[in-house]
């Protein structure tokens, strides 16, 4: 199957070196932000050995119905991503732009879906500081727990709107021939990335609903 | 194809949540999310496609962060 030649920097000798030098950028990039979630999560880690009761407890009022919901919805994102991936290759404009903005569609419901979960624990007082009903010491793992999760949840949710917000941006450089078959690399570079924000949650996922048999 | 696959572990680990296996649900819990994750980087980031110095920079980022938990938490089994 022929491609589309494809546009190289003077700097690089051919198209797949050029490919290569961006991957490895991007890599890197990525290895850098594991580190940075990695930072937090050693954090919940640490936290959770020396409060396992107190964060069972609270792991309880989080919905893991909801949870699975927007793991799958995660995990479908990245499936059309990587579709979209294949289809700058080999594959028309229009089917580009369609995957991309189903990723999208995708990514903007896991956050309408973690939105509502953010009011839920808002109703029950379960949010440090600005809304907070439990009784007991400060130090106690309860409000440790919520802390982490806002914190990590947070986190993991900006950088899926900065996602969002690229994958617009590349659909309109699809749109308007600044990126595609000619220009891969945006699309493919993107891919990386969401790929990893899909990553970072599936362990989060299970570190924060699945505590202790999951109930609630 | 892989993707079925991931939906099969998510199932899993779901199901694997409510044994009550004490310590070791947090192992398992962890070695299923990371067969998760591996599947998403092998196929979805096409590490398997892309060759060996990619690879490498890939795990690199996985080995400073295995680095990270592992003294961290030789601190505090030590104490």
């Amino acid at each position: 199957m022929s491609e589309t030649p494809q546009v190289v920097q003077m700097q690089f000798e051919d198209a797949e070196q050029q490919s290569e030098a961006a991957q490895l950028g991007m890599w890197t990039f990525l290895a850098s932000e594991a580190l940075f979630f990695g930072g937090i999560f050693l954090g919940y880690a640490a936290m959770r050995a020396l409060h396992p009761d107190a964060f069972a407890e609270a792991s309880g009022s989080l919905d893991v119905v909801l949870g699975t919901l927007n793991t799958a919805l995660l995990l479908l994102s990245s499936l059309f991503m990587a579709l979209a991936d294949l289809a700058v290759h080999h594959g028309s404009k229009r089917r580009q732009i369609v995957l991309l903005g189903l990723v999208a569609a995708l990514g903007l419901a896991f956050l309408g879906i973690k939105l509502y979960e953010y009011h839920h624990e808002w109703t029950l007082g379960n949010v440090p500081v600005l809304q907070w009903s439990r009784e007991g010491a400060r130090d106690d793992g309860a409000m440790l727990f919520y802390v982490l999760y806002f914190a990590m949840t947070g986190l993991h949710a900006i950088h899926m709107i900065v996602g969002i917000g690229a994958m617009f941006v590349v659909i309109f450089m699809i749109h308007f021939g600044k990126a595609g078959s000619h220009r891969p690399l945006p699309v493919e570079m993107l891919a990386l990335y969401w790929h990893f924000v899909d990553i970072v949650w599936i362990f989060l996922f299970p570190m924060l609903y699945l505590i202790g048999g999951g109930s609630g | 194809m892989a993707f079925a696959g991931l939906l099969a572990l998510l199932g899993l680990t779901v199901a694997a949540s409510r044994l009550r296996i004490g310590p070791w649900g947090v192992a398992l819990a962890i070695a299923i999310a990371s067969a998760k994750a591996g599947l998403v980087m092998a196929f979805f980031m096409q590490l398997r496609r892309r060759g060996a110095l990619v690879t490498v920079f890939a795990l690199g980022g996985v080995l400073w962060l295995g680095i990270l938990f592992a003294l961290a938490f030789a601190d505090y089994a030590t104490r």
